[in-house]
């Protein structure tokens, strides 16, 4: 049975349907094409034309698809699940990206977008490579676009379509309202984006970090792509520009996510060794240790396997990464983890099959891969080279490894918990190996290739290693960081800035051409020494000094709570809470940091922070915080907990109590004397809007505060028709409602009814305030880090064409 | 000895190292029973919020703790001492995960983890708000 249903837009997902169908079938297409035209001893251009050919088809159809998905969005088309479940026209328009790719299914198809959009360029740039390289690359796209299909094979859903309609999504199906022919005209409006990702991050961060995912890709492919076309060196010198580019752009948006985690979530920090963050921390190590195999490689014709087994393990760990954030497993571990879409198996397949033909390929062509056979010299920089990358290996293995444990339960059906202070765990290993990864790349730059005269070196490094030496003591002097493990991390860090800064003006002669390594060195012990100091010197200033101690196990008494307008003092200035303002679903809570200023001897503002809490019924409240930066430090200031409940208007008043009373007697209230001056008959009919025939009579009070501040109300006594009523007095200001409600003429007394209104809760907050010293040491490390990386890049690119 | 296996035993060695600080550094999930058997030892413990039993959270007196009341997966229920700020929309936590140790008949937990809200998508108010909606 076909029912029509009114307002659908069915052509747009039977377009999209269909291009997804394209997109896969023929990138399935052209990696065979390109795969037959590196076996193949004639006709092999022809291959390849067919190949670029239907990859183009596929680069085509992947297009349509995100342009197709794009125009649902933009449109507001409810019948599609994905339209519904991510956007919505309340939404402000800017934000119909970032609802693109909030999604599993959109950001999946971001991916595949990079893909295409990298591989053009490998077509383009890459002539002789081409073919091995785009028939990995078309592989990859078989399954990514999978990812997308959402089709049926014997009861398995294969991948998810963001094409799929509403009323056919699996969580809708079965409401009978979906089966209403109407049922679109009925939906006022789509969920919408979570409005925490309603800000410029979520613009910003996914396609950068996407595209770092993409970057991984073409080294692995150019590896696979050697041993396919058996030349099984020659790909390094190509692969070499391509891997510093996922070096830096994949860092890029690593360290985004960082600010974005540091600036608007109120995690407390940059980095909490989450999962999710580890999931791409861990790919970019490996890549970063790739990119400097290549270098060896490429100059002294050594560690080759380790060339091979780097680019690949970066691309597979970037897969596995996938798995972790994406199949549900994290469960319980992450609390960023998407939630499982059904599609873990194929997950698991696809990961399975990379490696294992990875594996298997590397296995099969062994021979042609030499080991290293001669032994690098001690003091040669390959070898210190080498060294730091096995040291990266390490802290990828060690970060895998405790990301893993959901997977390992899994697996073998234990329980095993991640440790509770998941911190001092990575620490542990992850401090020491910051040591020597800033050590080594401090003195590695001075090192020549092959041998080096050692006195020289020390020579050489003499000036950077005394400055740093005294730098060091400075900081530790000045800033107090006690824990020898952190100091010699302080010295090593403020050593490879130095050093590297001393190496591009003493030996470069600040060629910028040729200064990328030493600035994006420079950069990561900036960021380095950033993270070191902004960590171990943060400082809570927001201590509950009167909280009750819960012993030292619970030390972290972090929050306090501020009365409205109270002032506390905490660290160096005076903190008052001022009160909040609501815009939309924002409630800004006003925060002033106060000085004391000792010849005026009065209190000055220095500044306000605003920190906020959004109030989303959908995915609960979230708290926002606001930082003040300053050039040493940031102030950082959180709303850890405040009342959200609104004051229900019948709840405003107390309970009414009626006194019966003569004239001259007096009633008490909480706040106000009420004396009963007289009756009076002379009441102003009009504004009490009685008619002609009613009789009324007032009774006359006086309110007294407890400051003796008096003022007179009259509430009305009314008989109209047999009927009694009165018309009360109301005091906004005193906070009474006065009424009066009977007359017994006979005892000459009479009923007067007080309703107080409650005492005016309190209003506070509770919030917790950090500062964080030398956090934009981290920051212009970063901005290094890429500009250096970026040098790099083009070093490479320009060696190559030479 | 050549310096390449030198390097390799090094490599080996910390690549073990990292193995036993992981296990010995895990926590494990487990029930309030294996917890109350093994009082001062560090658990996670999953469970559901008993929102019938009232919240305790008095910020005047003491801004970080907050009471509440946890059923775990067996079943048991125990009252929960959490060292910080009452969570925002505590109230509609579902599955939860707390991580601490039993001290006499409560459990004082140092952590919380509630799913994060942005990966949070429960069908079943997706629907109530469609109908909602219409």
């Amino acid at each position: 049975m076909n029912t029509a249903f009114l307002g659908e837009h069915l052509w747009y997902g039977q377009a999209g349907h269909l291009l997804i169908i394209i997109a896969f079938t023929f990138s399935i297409l052209a990696s065979i094409a390109y795969f037959i035209s590196l076996k193949q001893k004639e006709n092999q251009a022809a291959w390849v034309k067919i190949g670029r050919l239907a990859f183009f088809v596929h680069g085509l159809a992947v297009f349509g698809i995100v342009a197709t998905l794009f125009h649902l969005l933009y449109h507001h088309y409810f019948e599609y699940y994905y339209v519904f479940a991510h956007s919505s026209k309340a939404m402000p328009k800017q934000y119909l990206l970032a609802s693109f790719w909030e999604g599993q299914e959109g950001s999946f198809l971001l991916w595949t977008f990079w893909h295409v959009v990298l591989s053009l360029i490998v077509i383009w740039r890459e002539k002789e490579w081409e073919a091995p390289v785009m028939s990995v690359v078309s592989l990859v796209q078989v399954f990514l676009s999978s990812m997308l299909l959402g089709v049926y094979i014997f009861n398995y859903k294969l991948g998810s379509s963001p094409f799929t309609l509403l009323r056919l999504h699996p969580d809708m199906a079965n409401l009978p309202f979906v089966q209403m022919t109407d049922y679109l005209q009925k939906i006022k409006d789509g969920r919408g984006l979570n409005p925490l990702l309603q800000n410029y991050w979520m613009v910003i961060h996914p396609p950068t970090l996407f595209l770092g995912f993409a970057s991984t890709v073409i080294p692995f492919a150019f590896a696979l792509g050697g041993m396919l076309k058996g030349k099984f060196t020659e790909w390094v010198k190509p692969a070499l520009p391509w891997t510093f580019f996922g070096v830096m752009i994949l860092g890029t948006g690593i360290l985004m996510g960082a600010a974005w985690a540091y600036e608007a979530l109120s995690f407390g920090g940059f980095w909490a060794w989450d999962p999710v963050e580890n999931a791409s921390l861990v790919p970019w190590l490996l890549l970063v240790g790739a990119a400097h195999v290549l270098i060896i490689f490429n100059r002294k014709g050594q560690s080759l396997m380790t060339a091979y087994i780097l680019c690949i393990a970066s691309f597979l760990l970037i897969l596995y990464s996938t798995f972790l954030t994406r199949s549900g497993i994290l469960g319980d571990a992450s609390v960023h983890a998407f939630t499982d879409l059904g599609m873990s198996g194929q997950l698991v397949v696809y990961l399975g099959f990379f490696v294992i033909l990875a594996v298997a390929m590397l296995i099969r062509n062994r021979k042609h891969i030499p080991l290293t056979a001669e032994e690098e010299n001690f003091s040669s920089r390959e070898f210190w080279m080498f060294i730091g990358i096995l040291v990266l290996v390490i802290s990828a293995f060690q970060i895998t490894l405790t990301t893993s444990i959901p997977v390992f339960n899994k697996i073998a059906g234990t329980k095993i918990a991640p440790p509770a202070d998941l911190k001092a765990h990575y620490n542990a290993w992850q401090l020491p190996i910051a040591v020597i990864i800033t050590l080594l790349i401090s003195f590695t730059l001075f090192l020549k290739w092959v041998k080096s005269d050692w006195k020289e070196v020390v020579k050489k490094l003499a000036l950077a290693c005394i400055l740093s030496l005294l730098i060091t003591g400075l900081f530790i002097w000045k800033i107090k960081i006690n824990k020898p493990h952190y100091d010699a991390l302080l010295f090593t860090a403020i050593f490879a800035i130095i050093a590297n800064l001393d190496y591009m003006i003493r030996v470069l002669k600040g060629k910028s051409k040729l200064s990328g390594a030493t600035l994006a060195h420079a950069g990561f012990g900036l960021i380095m020494l950033g993270a070191l100091i902004s960590n171990a010197k943060s400082t809570v200033i927001s201590k509950n000094l009167s909280g009750i101690d819960l012993g030292k196990d619970l030390p972290g008494n972090e929050n306090i709570m501020m009365l409205k307008n109270d002032t506390l003092m905490m660290g160096d200035y005076f903190v008052s809470y001022q009160g909040k303002k609501q815009e939309g679903v924002n409630i800004y809570y006003q925060i002033d940091y106060m000085t004391y200023n000792w010849s005026s001897k009065k209190m000055e503002k220095a500044f306000s922070l605003f920190p906020t809490i959004q109030t989303n019924p959908r995915m609960g409240n979230v708290s926002e915080p606001s930082t003040r930066h300053f050039w040493d430090k940031d102030i950082y200031t959180h709303i850890s907990y405040a009342d959200l409940e609104p004051v229900n208007p019948g709840d405003e008043y107390k309970k009414p109590f009626t006194q019966t009373i003569a004239v001259g007697d007096t009633i008490g209230t909480a706040t106000h004397i009420i004396i009963f001056k007289r009756l009076e008959r002379m009441v102003n009919r009009d504004s009490l809007q009685l008619k002609p025939g009613d009789m009324a009579i007032g009774a006359v009070l006086q309110v007294k505060d407890i400051e003796g501040h008096s003022r007179e109300a009259m509430p009305v006594f009314v008989i109209r028709d047999n009927m009694m009523f009165t018309r009360e007095s109301v005091l906004e200001e005193e906070g009474l409602k006065l009424a009066f409600t009977r007359v017994d003429p006979e005892t000459k007394k009479f009923d007067i009814e007080v309703t107080e209104k409650r005492d005016p809760k309190k209003e506070f907050v509770i919030m917790k305030a950090i500062i964080f010293p030398g956090i934009n040491l981290l920051w212009s490390g970063a901005v290094l880090l890429i500009i250096g990386t970026t040098l790099a890049i083009r070093k490479r690119i320009r060696k190559n064409k030479a | 000895m050549k310096r390449i296996h030198i390097i390799g035993i090094v490599v080996i060695a910390l690549a073990i190292g990292a193995i036993l600080t992981t296990v010995a550094d895990s926590s494990t999930y487990a029930s309030f029973k294996t917890s109350v058997e093994n009082p001062g030892k560090e658990y996670h413990v999953v469970g559901r919020v008993n929102k019938e039993k009232p919240f305790e959270y008095n910020p005047e007196v003491n801004a970080n703790l907050f009471s509440f009341y946890l059923k775990d997966n067996d079943g048991q229920e125990r009252k929960i001492n959490f060292n910080g700020t009452k969570p925002n929309d505590f109230e509609r936590s579902e599955q939860i995960v707390i991580i601490g140790k039993m001290k006499g008949e409560t459990f004082e937990a140092s952590g919380i983890l509630m799913k994060c809200p942005s990966k949070y998508a429960n069908p079943e108010e997706q629907r109530k708000e469609l109908k909602q909606g219409a």
